[in-house]
């Protein structure tokens, strides 16, 4: 990413790059979902598909979530490349049998026979006073499924090369946007690139504890970083990228060298993504830990609407940095 | 409408026969404690695959249900590795990791039994939408009964397969029961096909235990599909002369002896025999070894299944991704 | 609901309500695009034939049950004292025919289907007075009119104040005898076709018909009839019948709405105006189609023997007995 080229673009603006690459390159390939093609998706991911594509490949849905992603399935089964759009990932609800039951399994059912190159671009993500049916951080229900591949890109950067990434993939795979980073700008190459699935990137280095965070929460871990600088702490920031398959080495690698970690994630810290990573970080470097794993989450709650609540509700740089300090024992 | 050559009803006759056979040799081993899980019989739904099924190649998709064994049998599956397949071993269709409920050959173009009720529509849906996409004229089939009628999964694929007309069928086999509950207690219709004009399509009622009408309304719904039309709910009114899972039929609780042997009247297979009879298209001598010809493939099948290795533990963690 | 009825009900003939939620839904939905009528609507027009009788009189009212409870949930909906006839119920159109002998003597009957839900009724009850209500786009012998004067018109009937003669025209009827096996009846159209199997049922492929026989010929109507008309129209009034034999490769043929939403060519090789004492006979192997629909399989060797006459039901002109009602007493209001 260092050699990334000089051009910025939006996050948002990122997506569409990635996804009109796959267009071009894979003729199977088409995106389905609601107001994808006329509206260009509700958060603008897909403006301009639609002219340069038709609608034979940029395909408005009706508002059915079980039917829009058995659709993908059942097209992907029998080789095309869907690239499904779930406006929101609160809505999965809608459709959990055929990601469950049908997308996750139907390969290992078949005995290998089934191949399911799959995409699904959906929103999580709160902040935006869009309250609790609409703000929802769910990938932990993703990453309990075998056969899923669950990625969170944070950047622009690799939004555009995650999503690349994931069409290409022969396996379905959730490409898991925050909603609220849609409008950050970053360096983003024009030709395709993919970012892979399955690495962790250390995007921050420091000696003294790891944050181990993904999506919009590395921004805040590193401004905790930042925080934590000031006194003379240098904290190592690992995005994950890729949830499942997830870089553990990396994450043990960083653990090693700074014998503390903190977990942090949007999500709801009870059952969250955070328990598992801090239970493979004591399987897998107990003697290496000069303090219990900590995490960081949102509290047992459903999101709230009013902004005060929404932003208690919400972790961020000023509660990640506070929980380090407390780890360290300031 | 097409009426069948007599190639074509002694192809029929064959997968129906195919069908009965293996089923009730596979309730027999699954009674015996040699088949492992759930069960679920095809006997007396006959008619249906094999009158839709013929109309069928390779390349064009179907999806069935948790009671998918005839529907794979009537699109091609062989025996052995079916039984295989059943038994848990190595050497069959899903290496004994789908098992009855999860069958599946997508060389045959058979998208699994499905162990969800409703499961299978949207799915064939994208089938039909990868068909469609690719300007061929293959079309998807996909079998439910009147139970998963009720489940959303239906309503949202019968929606979009007629808003984009895709070359899918709706085959629902209402065999008047959802499990163990009576149509009449589980929706306020008595006729799924009323239901297609809610969403812009025909829907149509035929006969499900006449092999020939069931055969002669697929087609025409097939090839209002091939021709661009878009899908077609054709519903075949059918009874289950098993359980809903296993074989035991009689002395069952939540339906009468005398409602079962009624529909036995109607056997799919022993009216369509007659009338094959009567056509001179096929004796009655011939029929009963077609029947036992099928019965050897049949143990042949099993014989393979119970030679057949189990598969290796190693295996476990094989194919969950690609 | 008391608008002016016209009696008391202590002497009122018996009203007869058949509806059959299987009509409307085979499969020339799908090769003609034909209506579709679903059993909301038959249930719907059942509610208001039974708004329409109780409006002129208290008749009991005698009803098909169903499994689809198309009569019934009308009658519930409405909460009258309609009672259900007592009949098995096989849902099949033994039902029907159950039901007509059941209704014998009844004052009138509405009938709610298409034609082979007329014909099956006739089979139970071959001249019983018939107000035939069409669902669906592909009958002859049902007219597609308003359920709610409908009924009103069978409420007028009922007080048996009309003679059935002045307001209803006997129809014409086929009669089927079959070697060896039981006789048919159909009223419109009786056709020879070289189908080895009943099938899904519909008549849609022209090369595979042999010969019909029509008692009426309309060019206006569909089916065969509407292949009769074309030839030589035939009215419901006259007293005659018509035969015609087919041949794809004839030189002569005609264009004709066989089916609702398709027009075909049909070659038609020989004609003849039959009068009811004259027989045609048809030999097997074939399938014999009644009303539009194959019905029977006639084996080799096996012969149909076919007469027309005019003793099958009194179909009810409802314009008729309303005005003649309105003429004899004007339905003021009480």
């Amino acid at each position: 990413m260092a050699e990334a080229a000089q051009r910025e673009i939006t996050y948002v603006g990122a997506i569409a790059e990635g996804a009109r690459t796959i267009l071009n390159e894979q003729e199977g390939a088409f995106i389905a979902g609601e107001d994808v093609a006329g509206a260009g998706g509700v958060f603008g991911s897909y403006r301009g598909l639609l002219d340069e594509f038709g609608s034979d490949r940029i395909v408005d849905t009706p508002i059915s979530e079980e039917g829009i992603v058995g659709l993908g399935v059942g097209a992907a089964a029998t080789g095309l490349r869907p690239i499904i759009d779930i406006m929101f990932m609160d809505f999965m609800g809608e459709c959990m049998d055929e990601i469950a039951n049908q997308m996750a399994k139907m390969r290992y059912m078949f005995g290998g026979s089934a191949k399911l190159p799959i995409t699904v671009v959906t929103m999580s993500g709160a902040g935006m006073n869009m309250a609790a049916q609409h703000s929802q951080s769910l990938e932990v229900w993703l990453c309990h499924l075998p056969g899923l591949k669950v990625v969170t890109p944070a950047t622009p950067y690799d939004a555009k090369g995650m999503l690349i990434a994931a069409a290409r993939d022969d396996n379905p795979v959730f490409v898991v946007m925050n909603k609220l980073s849609l409008r950050n700008q970053g360096p983003v190459p024009e030709e395709a690139y993919e970012v892979p699935i399955g690495a962790a990137e250390v995007v921050r280095a420091g000696d003294d504890l790891t944050f181990v965070s993904y999506s919009r929460m590395v921004s805040e871990a590193v401004k905790a970083a930042e925080a934590l600088s000031a006194d003379g702490i240098e904290a190592e920031v690992i995005d994950l990228k890729s949830l499942q398959p997830m870089d553990t080495d990396t994450v043990i690698e960083s653990v090693q060298k700074t014998h503390r970690a903190v977990v942090v994630h949007e999500a709801v810290r009870f059952a969250g993504l955070g328990g598992e990573i801090a239970a493979q970080i004591q399987e897998l470097a107990f003697d290496d830990l000069d303090a219990p794993v900590a995490r960081v989450g949102a509290p047992f709650s459903p999101v709230p609407f009013s902004s005060v609540l929404e932003q208690t509700y919400l972790p961020n740089a000023d509660k990640i940095a506070a929980e380090a300090r407390q780890l360290l024992g300031m | 409408m097409d009426q069948p050559t007599d190639e074509v009803l002694l192809d029929i006759h064959r997968r129906m026969v195919r069908i009965r056979v293996f089923e009730t040799e596979a309730g027999r081993m699954a009674e015996a404690g040699k088949i492992p899980g759930a069960l679920h019989l095809y006997v007396g739904e006959e008619a249906v695959a094999a009158g839709v099924m013929a109309h069928l190649s390779d390349d064009d998709w179907i999806t069935s249900t948790h009671r998918g064994h005839g529907h794979l049998i009537a699109k091609g599956g062989e025996f052995d590795r079916m039984f295989a397949e059943l038994f848990g071993r190595a050497t069959g269709y899903c290496r004994g990791k789908g098992g009855s409920m999860h069958i599946s050959n997508m060389d045959l173009g058979m998208l699994g039994a499905n162990g969800i009720v409703g499961a299978g529509p949207p799915i064939a849906v994208g089938a039909a939408f990868s068909t469609k996409f690719r300007n061929t004229d293959r079309v998807a089939v996909s079998f439910f009964g009147d139970g998963a009628s009720n489940e959303g999964s239906f309503h949202e694929a019968a929606n979009m397969a007629a808003l984009y007309k895709l070359p899918a069928i709706f085959v629902c086999e209402n065999n008047g029961y959802g499990e163990y509950t009576p149509q009449a207690n589980h929706q306020a219709i008595v006729d799924v096909a009323d239901r297609a004009s809610g969403y812009g399509m025909p829907g149509v009622i035929v006969d499900g235990m006449d092999a020939v009408a069931v055969y002669e309304a697929a087609g025409a719904a097939i090839e209002r599909a091939r021709s661009g039309d878009g899908p077609t709910l054709l519903e075949c009114k059918t009874y289950r002369f098993f359980d809903h899972v296993g074989v035991r039929g009689m002395g069952l609780s939540y339906r009468t002896d005398e409602e079962l042997e009624e529909w036995q009247k109607r056997d799919p297979i022993h009216m369509f025999e007659a009338r094959l009879d009567e056509l001179g298209v096929l004796s009655r001598d011939d029929a009963a070894k077609i029947h036992e010809g099928v019965l050897e493939e049949v143990r042949a099948g099993i014989e393979f299944a119970e030679s057949s290795p189990l598969p290796d533990p190693e295996t476990l963690l094989e194919d969950v991704y690609a | 609901m008391r608008q002016g009825r016209t009696d008391t009900g202590t002497h009122l003939g018996v009203i007869g309500l058949v509806a059959n939620p299987a009509s409307g839904k085979d499969v020339r939905r799908v090769t003609a695009r034909a209506s579709v009528f679903d059993n909301q609507e038959k249930s719907a027009m059942v509610r208001r034939c039974l708004v329409g009788i109780r409006a002129f009189a208290s008749a009991p009212i005698r009803y098909m049950p169903d499994p689809h409870h198309v009569a019934r949930s009308a009658v519930d909906e409405l909460r009258l004292a309609a009672e259900p006839l007592d009949i098995a119920i096989d849902a099949n159109v033994g039902d029907t025919v159950r039901a007509a002998r059941e209704l014998r003597g009844a004052a009138a009957v509405i009938v709610l289907g298409g034609d082979g839900t007329n014909r099956a009724f006739a089979k139970g009850w071959l001249d019983a007075p018939l107000i035939a209500l069409s669902t669906g786009t592909n009958n002859a012998f049902p007219t597609m009119q308003e359920a709610t004067t409908a009924g009103a018109a069978a409420g007028v009937l009922a007080t048996r104040e009309l003679p059935l003669a002045a307001v209803a025209r006997q129809a014409k009827a086929i009669h089927v005898d079959i070697d060896g096996e039981d006789p048919d009846l159909a009223l419109i159209d009786a056709v020879f076709t070289r189908d080895r199997f009943v099938g899904a049922r519909a008549l849609d492929d022209p090369s595979r018909l042999v010969a019909a026989f029509l008692t009426r010929a309309d060019p206006a109507g569909v089916g065969m009839t509407s292949v009769g008309g074309f030839v030589h129209p035939l009215s419901a009034a006259e007293d005659a019948a018509l035969t015609v034999e087919f041949d794809a490769s004839a030189p002569h043929g005609v264009n004709a709405a066989l089916a609702p939403g398709r027009f075909e060519r049909i070659g038609i090789s020989k004609l003849r105006l039959l009068n009811f004492d004259d027989a045609i006979r048809w030999t097997g192997p074939g399938a014999l189609a009644f009303d539009g629909e194959r019905e029977r399989i006639l084996k080799v060797g096996q012969t149909a023997t076919l007469t027309a006459a005019r003793d099958g039901p009194w179909v009810v002109d409802v314009a008729k007995v309303l005005s003649h009602a309105v003429c004899r007493r004007p339905f003021t209001n009480a």
